[in-house]
Parts: C-alpha cells; structure tokens; sequence
C-alpha cells in the first residue's frame, strides 16, 4: 500500500508465487531443450541457439497466454484469484524471458558474422508489403518493447504516478502485444515448421484466450444491466441476514457503477466496487481483521469511512445504506471519499 | 538508420533524465515525506527512462508548484 515506496514488497505468499513461477520456467526450458536435443542432438554452437531461441520463444507465448487467461479465470472462479496476486512478477518474467529470445536471435546471426544480413532482412521496406516473406523478427521487437514498457512501469509507484486509469489503460498494451506475437509466430515459426503442431496450439492459444474473455464478459453483463431502484432512487439489497457476513453483495447502479453492500457483524456499509490500487472487484473480497480486503492484491479499508487504515492513505467513495422495513438499501448516488456512511442494523 | 539515430538520442537523453529523476525528482512528484527506498529508485530507473518527456514535465510542473 502507499505509506512509501520499496523496490518489492515481499511476503511469504508472493515468495512461494515466485519460487513457483520460476521452477515452473525452469522446468519447460530444460525440458523443451533436453527432449529436442535428444531427439535431434545440435551438430553446433547454432543449432544450440537455435534450440534456445525456440525453447525461451515457445516459453514467453505460453506465459503471455497464462497471463491473459488469469483475469478471466478469476472473474469466472474465485478459485483462480491466487494467481492473480502476484500476476505482475508473471510479467515481468515474461519480459526477461521473451528478451532471452530476442537476444539469442541476435547471438545466432552474431556467431555465424550474419548481422549485415539481420540489418537487411529488417530493412528490407518491399518486404512489408508481403504476407509470406514479412520481416516477422520486426513483429517479436515491436512486442518485446512493449513487453518492456509493461514491465518497466509495473512498480506501484508508476501506478500512482500516472493514475491508475492511465496506468490500467497503459498496460492494456498487453493484448496488443499478444496480438503481435501470434503474427510474429505465424509468419516465423510457423512458416518455417511444417508440422501441424505450431498451428493448432497458436490457434488453441488465441481462441482459448479470446473465449475466456467473451464468456467472462458475458457474465460481468448480465450483472451490469442494473439493480431495481425504488423510491427516492434508492436500490433494495436485501434483509441484513442475506448479505454474507464478512463479505458483501454487489449491487449495480442504474449508470452501470458497481456498489459493494458489506456486512461485519451487525453493521452494513457500502463502498464503490473498485479498489484504488487496481481497480480489482473489492466486492468480491472478504471483511478481514475488521478492514475489507481487496481479493486481487490485499489493499485493506475501512468499512465505515472506506480510508485505509493509518499509516496507508487510499480512500475510497462511500455510499448512503439505511434499513426500511427489514430491508437493506443503498443510495447509488456516491459520498465524498472518506465519508462515514455505515449503520448499525439489528438481526 | 535515421530512425536509430532517433532512438538512441532518445535511449541516450532518456537515461540521463531517467538517472537525475530517481535522485532528485522523485521527492519532487510524490506527496512530501514518502520514503523511496534505494531499491526502488534502482527499479523505476528504466521505466523513467522510457516515459522521460512526461516524467521530465510532471517534474518541471511539481517544481513550479
């Protein structure tokens, strides 16, 4: 959270997140390398880099596609929230791996004095204008500078630097970069393997991707067309007891603002669904150590006012709630943030 | 070869920028009394140095406040 800025906040759940991610890529490039170059021992020290551009390459477009699915995932299962916690160090991985690739692209046409021949394959304008035979390896530098201008801005303070608007709409640029990976590996790769594999798992990859996302949007519409709204504009949650305890239930404003109506106990407050720190769905994390707790990254607020516990400074808009015959309801129009909104109910 | 010519002034201006910043600035754009650790510092030089002009302008502007 935002009491001052450390190069990473280290705790014992993103250390194991870490340690996984970094056995896990461990694993598939001494695999990927171990199992081709049995199959097809190097002759020499390119066809080794040419190994190891494949291995880190294939690597980088598997992580891309993890990454992308995990937003949807958790919005379709809360089951898949823990990946999501530490989903910037999954990035910046991915950068350093994907730069691997592009430098032992480099290291190939270098060891065998070929530079002169890279420059002009990119050089080379009339190219552009072809499908087969595009400079593709332009592709793979257009997306690893994006990949490096995500991972570069993925500190916290670049999100309170540039607003997390800006920032969330910033590293969107990561669905532009795996759309130009899977050109770059379509008219690369995939050109120069004829076998049936580079094709269906790129296809499967895109198409898994882009379901999650239709499927997973298609559900976040539904939830958005809107709570009932009654008199005075107020919307009806409920009684007090059908709201969980310790967590909330999600009501949407008739503009398409998400509320989340929390219980702790007796006491019922509503908050705006989005958390300050990403914009995670608050209402979807639980009441923890008094404080609501963000399911994506653990940022904490108080009930009755939405700040963040002292010393933190987040603060989030809060909402009117009353009780009117047995029935919890919220105004949608939102308070100041900051301002003290929760009631006591009786159960 | 224009366009690399292009590029490494902009790398070259970027990094210089990118390094007074992470000294100096930083304490400039954040609220007053924000700790920045060394580390920290260390790791948003690159991000600096990539997105210097707006962070060199944010820096003008928390100067002139």
């Amino acid at each position: 959270m935002s009491a001052g800025f450390r190069a990473v906040q280290w705790n014992c759940r993103k250390v194991v997140y870490d340690l996984i991610l970094v056995a896990g890529v461990t694993l598939y490039i001494g695999a990927f390398m171990g199992v081709s170059a049995w199959q097809r021992p190097p002759a020499n020290w390119p066809d080794w880099t040419n190994l190891r551009i494949d291995a880190f390459g294939s690597c980088a477009f598997i992580m891309l596609t993890i990454i992308l699915s995990i937003g949807p995932l958790a919005r379709l299962d809360p089951r898949f929230l823990p990946l999501l916690y530490n989903r910037r160090h999954f990035g910046v991985l991915t950068f350093f791996v994907a730069a691997v690739h592009g430098w032992s692209v480099f290291e190939w046409f270098a060891v065998q004095d070929a530079l002169p021949g890279l420059a002009n394959e990119l050089s080379n304008t009339a190219a552009y204008g072809k499908f087969i035979g595009f400079p593709y390896k332009t592709l793979g530098i257009a997306a690893l500078v994006v990949l490096l201008l995500l991972a570069a801005t993925s500190h916290d303070f670049w999100l309170a630097f540039l607003t997390p608007p800006a920032w969330k709409a910033l590293h969107m640029l990561l669905y532009l970069a795996y759309g130009i990976v899977v050109m770059h590996v379509a008219l690369g790769a995939m050109q120069g393997n004829r076998s049936p594999l580079v094709p269906v798992l790129l296809g499967g990859a895109f198409v898994w991707v882009a379901g999650l996302h239709l499927v997973a949007g298609r559900r976040e519409r539904r939830g958005d067309r809107g709570s009932k709204v009654g008199e005075g504009g107020w919307i009806a949650v409920g009684p007090p007891e059908t709201i969980p305890d310790k967590a909330a239930r999600i009501v949407t404003a008739p503009g398409g603002e998400r509320i989340a109506v929390f219980r702790d106990g007796a006491r019922v407050g509503a908050l705006t669904n989005l958390c300050a720190h990403q914009n995670g769905p608050l209402g979807e994390g639980r009441i923890i150590d008094g404080c609501v707790t963000c399911p994506w990254h653990g940022f904490q607020y108080r009930l009755e006012d939405g700040r963040a516990p002292p010393p933190f400074t987040e603060v989030l808009a809060t909402y009117p709630v009353r009780l009117r015959g047995g029935i919890v309801e919220v105004d949608p129009r939102p308070l100041p943030p900051g301002t003290p909104a929760a009631i006591d109910v009786v159960l | 070869m224009i366009i690399l010519n292009v590029l490494a002034l902009y790398g070259l201006v970027g990094a210089g920028t990118a390094f007074a910043f992470v000294i100096f600035g930083i304490s400039r754009v954040l609220p007053a009394g924000t700790p920045v650790s060394i580390g920290a510092r260390i790791l948003l030089w690159p991000g600096a140095a990539l997105l210097w002009p707006y962070v060199l302008l944010r820096w003008v502007k928390a100067g002139v406040r």
